[in-house]
């Protein structure tokens, strides 16, 4: 018997336990908060002098109790595994097929395209957490800035959850597909001192800070890899066919003749190296926002 | 008792694995307009004559599970009273696949009564 839908979201979670994925932890309670507080509010429009505890045993009864319904999660997550991570799985291979089939494989492409392009968050996201951030917390020294601090602390919110999709879709790392909310705290000041004391508020704050520069630094070492790969591997059509020297130092010299087999296989070596470095870099990437913007 | 129980649970449970999806195709196929969650939980409610075949709560993995699959799309619409509903849409992937699980739902229908009636021959 809960006495309200924090009670049951509490006993959800417990029910879920610690063995789940963070983030179906977030989906299911986001998921059954969204159920009940629409199904309460409709029931109290109908009977305004009933209490909570009375209208949620009916509404539990049909929902499924905690157990049920985390059973059920359980039993659906591998149907809702993210997309690379369903689509790459590498059989058993010799170590030179592990080396090249990287490039075969669709997770190792997701990282490679989320850190190319990670740049683009970078700006968007990582820039508003700067500058938003600065621009509210200087009004705060007027009584006025308090709901433009709360507005700014709760957009974090927002695009974590845009983040979360892109990471997912791109990374292959499990992130919550919807958003996450606070209790329903009475009024603006309740929902205000709820946000502050969030420490997920500052975590995603802090990663978003944190990846202003490092999407410049992905973007930047990521493209110069994979040009510096294509350019060795494709030097000896370029400077042969083309007439186009590699021109590393910018003196227009051409590659002599002899280096230019070992130039054209350290190209073709540094391409798969390249793809691998973005796996590791998406996984250790994935882990880190993982943990700084998903409830434990 | 308990054990029947439990038994009786898990078979249910095995057969609304398979039947929730075709279920939940086959309600936003109908609907003139894109539902969020606890309203198609109210819908299967009201075509549901008997005791609920399944619990609400198991809905939405389900429906995460198809958008996953490309058979629905959703989109987010912020509710003035409470917290944002993700409305549901059948997407045209969807309805061909309708068409083919109602199509399978139909053999295995046959086949099951078949050999329920076929029980008594034995």
């Amino acid at each position: 018997m809960c006495k309200n839908v924090s009670e049951y979201l509490a006993k959800l979670k417990k029910e879920l336990g610690q063995s789940v994925d963070r983030a179906l932890i977030q989906d299911a309670l986001s998921d059954a908060e969204t159920h009940l507080r629409n199904a309460l509010d409709e029931e109290l429009s109908k009977n305004p002098d009933a209490s909570e505890a009375m209208l949620l045993s009916p509404l539990i009864e049909k929902y499924g109790t905690p157990n049920e319904v985390a059973s059920a999660y359980r039993t659906m997550e591998p149907h809702i595994s993210p997309a690379p991570a369903r689509i790459s799985r590498p059989g058993k291979r010799s170590l030179l097929g592990k080396f090249f089939g990287v490039l075969t494989e669709s997770g190792a492409w997701g990282a490679f395209v989320y850190l190319v392009f990670a740049f683009i968050p970078a700006v968007i996201f990582g820039g508003w957490a700067l500058f938003a951030g600065l621009v509210s917390a200087s009004m705060l020294v007027f009584i006025i800035g308090l709901p433009f601090f709360g507005g700014y602390l709760l957009s974090l919110r927002g695009i974590a959850l845009l983040e979360g999709r892109i990471i997912e879709a791109l990374l292959g790392v499990r992130m919550p597909q919807r958003p996450q909310f606070f209790q329903k705290s009475p009024g603006w000041w309740g929902k205000f001192k709820a946000l502050v004391k969030d420490p997920y508020s500052w975590k995603a704050l802090v990663y978003f800070v944190l990846l202003f520069p490092l999407g410049f630094i992905y973007s930047a070492f990521f493209s110069l890899l994979f040009a510096l790969s294509l350019s060795f591997a494709l030097s000896p059509v370029l400077e042969l066919v083309f007439r186009i020297p590699l021109d590393l130092a910018g003196d227009n010299v051409f590659t002599p003749l002899w280096l230019l087999p070992f130039v054209c296989l350290g190209g073709l070596l540094l391409l798969p190296l390249t793809f691998h470095l973005a796996k590791l870099f998406g996984r250790l990437h994935g882990r880190f926002a993982k943990s700084m913007l998903v409830r434990k | 008792m308990d054990q029947e129980n439990e038994i009786n649970k898990k078979f249910q449970k095995e057969l609304n694995a398979g039947t929730a999806s075709l279920v939940l195709l086959s309600i936003l196929s109908r609907a003139d307009e894109p539902l969020y969650g606890y309203r198609i939980a109210k819908l299967m409610d009201s075509e549901d004559e008997g005791a609920p075949m399944m619990k609400q709560g198991a809905l939405y993995p389900v429906l995460r599970s198809l958008h996953s699959s490309g058979l629905l799309e959703s989109y987010v619409d912020p509710s003035v009273s409470g917290p944002p509903r993700r409305y549901y849409k059948i997407t045209d992937a969807g309805l061909e696949t309708l068409k083919t699980w109602a199509q399978i739902w139909d053999q295995t229908k046959t086949f099951v009564d078949r050999a329920l009636k076929g029980r008594h021959h034995v």
